[in-house]
């Protein structure tokens, strides 16, 4: 009798642990190729047209941003007769990352191009190039350094929405008060008006600083400096990037000092809000993106502003118009369990409707040529300057490449300990050198 | 015997189940992927020891050890001696001793994430209440988020604000000291420094050995208030101003979820298990002479 439940209740132990089993193995990477895979959920879907398949898509976005987003979706919904997309803000990268490396995961979300390389490497990105082979889809209408971020080895593995450059933003009042007629176009120029444009009290505290500290990055491509040579070598110590380093240093650092610069910047507001130090007044000039206007619609409707190129060297004027470009793109992971679905909405989401809609909202640049000139961006304040900032010869884009979020990070230590003096460019330069030696490529 | 040997591991099955899935398979599983190369999606490949000689090259793998050593050697002691400071202050008879003793365990309450962000406030090197009150009282005017020199005593500073649990253990323990030997000591002579140190120290010191174990281990996987502090926008993992901030616990997270390099961040946190074993059985051995057990 004892026996009997005792032996039942093994039974029940080891049925939930066969269970268990099961769920594991299903787990495995499935070896069907993506055509062959999609090939059978397109079957699947012809021979049930009543059954509706429910995608996720949880995004990075949120707040006003994945408002815009909520009505493509709900635009995409409507249109559709068998797929729901279920869209929720998830703002969170490692739980995004988390959930690619379980067995079941989300069917399609959004991150910048720069992870591309390595995510591709790892094998958790679907290529889709069999697929936009299968419809014919056309990528020829994409920006083509945008496109170009978004591939790895020859492969595309995602489709860029959105992309973005800096370029110099000033403030006309702290301008026009102090005596200065026009915006720089040479970096001499911006070297004479941040000095003009900086003030201190006797006591050598900074009251105002004439440009906030800006993407070194962004800053040495201005300089004609390079961060990767053609064979995928990082290059930290290109004499541009150097003097890119050197202009910053001499001219603001070594001038007001590390310390009352550091002690002016803990003063500054978060990013996204009236306290941001350019809206507020604090900097006269920073290196910002093109959702600026739409942010300062909200948060300093009354700011006096102007947008112009990146200043070039005195003596380098083939280097007008260098900026970066970074994507927004969506993919779809390689455990994602309705690809064919995904790349449905993934068509729909980078055509030319929903593309206009929500870069629009959002007040970014449509990843597609064919939507530069588009009359629907001319109500967004000084939008044209970024839109032509997209035709220039000097655009480049930090290869994406799987050392390229260690890279990154050492650069972005190595620049904190430049801007506080702790090294000169060149030692901190052939520092990440060293350190670049080590990443596996 | 042979029945009941196995009806009790039945009983224990659930505890026991729980521990294989979720403590010994991922132990002995992180003990191999040390020895591999894994990116958390690709199959990882065995590399033998190589992870830990690089360990061994890698800079900021030291600079993380001793920033944690920073937090462990001075701030487990200065917490410590606030929270017993607070404890014999405490129990002092005087009225209204439940309320003093509910102001200093309050702060123990807040969760730590709301806390570190009202002290990112407090601490705010221009506007904030803590330079504010340093600057009335004319001394210097450290920038405690942005100098390097000044973020980890920051974090101790924190740290001193919440010091009520380890301060109720020793309140504890001060009221199992016998009155006798207080009595004993006053005929003897002794003044309040006197009762302190010969009377109060020894009985109570199997207490602050204890405490200052626990607190030093878990000091070595500080995390958080890092984490939120070093913070530049949502989601950065980033190590503070020159990774001043960056703990041991922040850059093993660093390599195994922003570098993906899980066989490395599996080497980190055995040879942190080392470290904690080595300082542990070092407490327990320069205790030795020092720790009085009232049973002996």
């Amino acid at each position: 009798m004892r026996t009997a439940k005792m032996a039942k209740l093994w039974a029940v132990i080891a049925a939930g642990s066969v269970a268990v089993a099961a769920c594991s193995s299903s787990a495995s990477p499935s070896a069907a190729s993506p055509a062959g895979s999609a090939a059978a959920s397109a079957q699947a879907s012809a021979s049930a047209p009543a059954e509706k398949v429910t995608i996720n898509f949880p995004y990075l976005w949120g707040g006003p941003e994945g408002q815009a987003l909520e009505k493509v979706i709900t635009a995409f919904n409507t249109s559709q007769d068998h797929i729901t997309v279920k869209g929720v803000s998830s703002p969170d990268f490692q739980k995004q990352l988390a959930s690619m490396s379980g067995s079941n995961g989300f069917d399609i979300s959004d991150n910048f191009g720069s992870t591309v390389g390595s995510w591709a490497s790892k094998g958790i990105l679907e290529p889709l190039d069999d697929y936009m082979k299968a419809d014919n889809f056309d990528t020829a209408d994409f920006v083509p350094t945008a496109l170009q971020s978004n591939q790895y080895q020859g492969k595309t593995y995602a489709l860029p929405i959105a992309v973005h450059t800096l370029l110099l933003m000033y403030n006309k009042k702290m301008f026009s008060d102090a005596g200065i007629a026009a915006p720089p176009t040479t970096m001499s120029d911006l070297q004479a008006d941040i000095a003009k444009l900086t003030k201190a009290d006797s006591s050598g505290k900074i009251t105002q600083l004439g440009m906030r500290s800006p993407d070194y990055i962004t800053l040495a491509y201005a300089f004609g400096g390079k961060w990767y040579d053609d064979q995928g070598n990082p290059t930290p110590d290109d004499p541009g990037n150097l003097a890119a380093l050197h202009f910053w240093v001499d001219n603001v650092v070594k001038k007001y000092g590390a310390d009352p610069i550091k002690k002016f910047e803990s003063g500054y507001g978060e990013y996204a809000s009236a306290q941001n130090p350019f809206y507020t007044g604090k900097v006269a000039m920073t290196l910002d993106g093109e959702w600026q206007p739409v942010f300062i619609k909200q948060y300093a409707p009354n700011l006096d502003w102007g947008v112009v190129a990146i200043p070039y060297p005195a003596n380098q004027a083939t280097l007008a118009g260098a900026t970066q470009l970074t994507s927004s793109m969506f993919f779809i992971p390689k455990n994602a369990p309705h690809k064919q679905e995904a790349w449905t909405f993934l068509k729909y989401l980078t055509g030319k409707d929903a593309m206009t809609q929500f870069s629009h909202a959002l007040g970014n640049l449509p990843a597609r040529t064919s939507l530069l000139g588009d009359p629907t961006y001319n109500d967004i304040p000084q939008f044209n300057t970024w839109l032509d900032s997209l035709k220039s010869p000097n655009l480049r884009i930090f290869a994406s490449l799987p050392s390229t979020a260690a890279y990154q990070k050492d650069l972005g230590d190595e620049f904190q300990l430049i801007a506080n003096l702790q090294d000169t460019p060149e030692v901190g330069m052939a520092k990440v050198k060293a350190k670049a030696a080590g990443y596996s490529q | 015997m042979h029945r009941s040997v196995l009806r009790g591991l039945l009983f224990a099955s659930p505890w026991i189940v729980g521990f294989v899935i979720f403590q010994l398979i991922p132990i002995v599983a992180s003990a191999y992927f040390s020895l591999t190369n894994f990116n958390l999606f690709q199959d990882p490949q065995f590399v033998g020891l190589r992870n830990y000689q690089r360990l061994a090259g890698d800079d900021l793998f030291w600079k993380s050890l001793l920033n944690t050593l920073y937090l462990t050697v001075i701030g487990v002691p200065v917490s410590l001696t606030a929270a017993l400071a607070a404890a014999l202050a405490l129990s002092m008879r005087v009225r209204g001793q439940w309320l003093f003793r509910l102001f200093v365990f309050l702060p123990t309450v807040v969760p730590v994430v709301a806390a570190t962000y009202i002290w990112r406030w407090l601490l705010n090197g221009q506007y904030g209440y803590v330079n504010e009150g340093l600057g009335a009282l004319g001394v210097g005017q450290p920038l405690w988020l942005e100098d390097p020199f000044w973020t980890k005593p920051a974090l101790i500073l924190m740290g001193l604000w919440v010091t009520g649990s380890a301060m109720v253990v020793f309140l504890a323990a001060l009221q199992d000291v016998p009155e006798v030997y207080y009595e004993a000591a006053v005929i003897d002579g002794a003044g309040a420094w006197a009762k302190f140190r010969h009377v109060t120290l020894p009985l109570i010191s199997p207490v602050i050995l204890f405490e200052t174990i626990i607190a030093s281990i878990f000091t070595l996987q500080y995390f958080t208030q890092a984490f939120l502090l070093g913070q530049t926008r949502l989601n950065s993992a980033s190590g503070g101003p020159e990774n001043s901030l960056l703990v041991y616990g922040l850059y093993l997270f660093q390599q195994a979820f922003i570098n993906l390099n899980m066989g490395y961040a599996s080497a980190m946190a055995w040879v942190l298990l080392f470290v904690a074993l080595a300082g542990t059985w070092v407490l327990l051995r320069v205790s030795r002479d020092r720790v009085f057990y009232a049973g002996d």
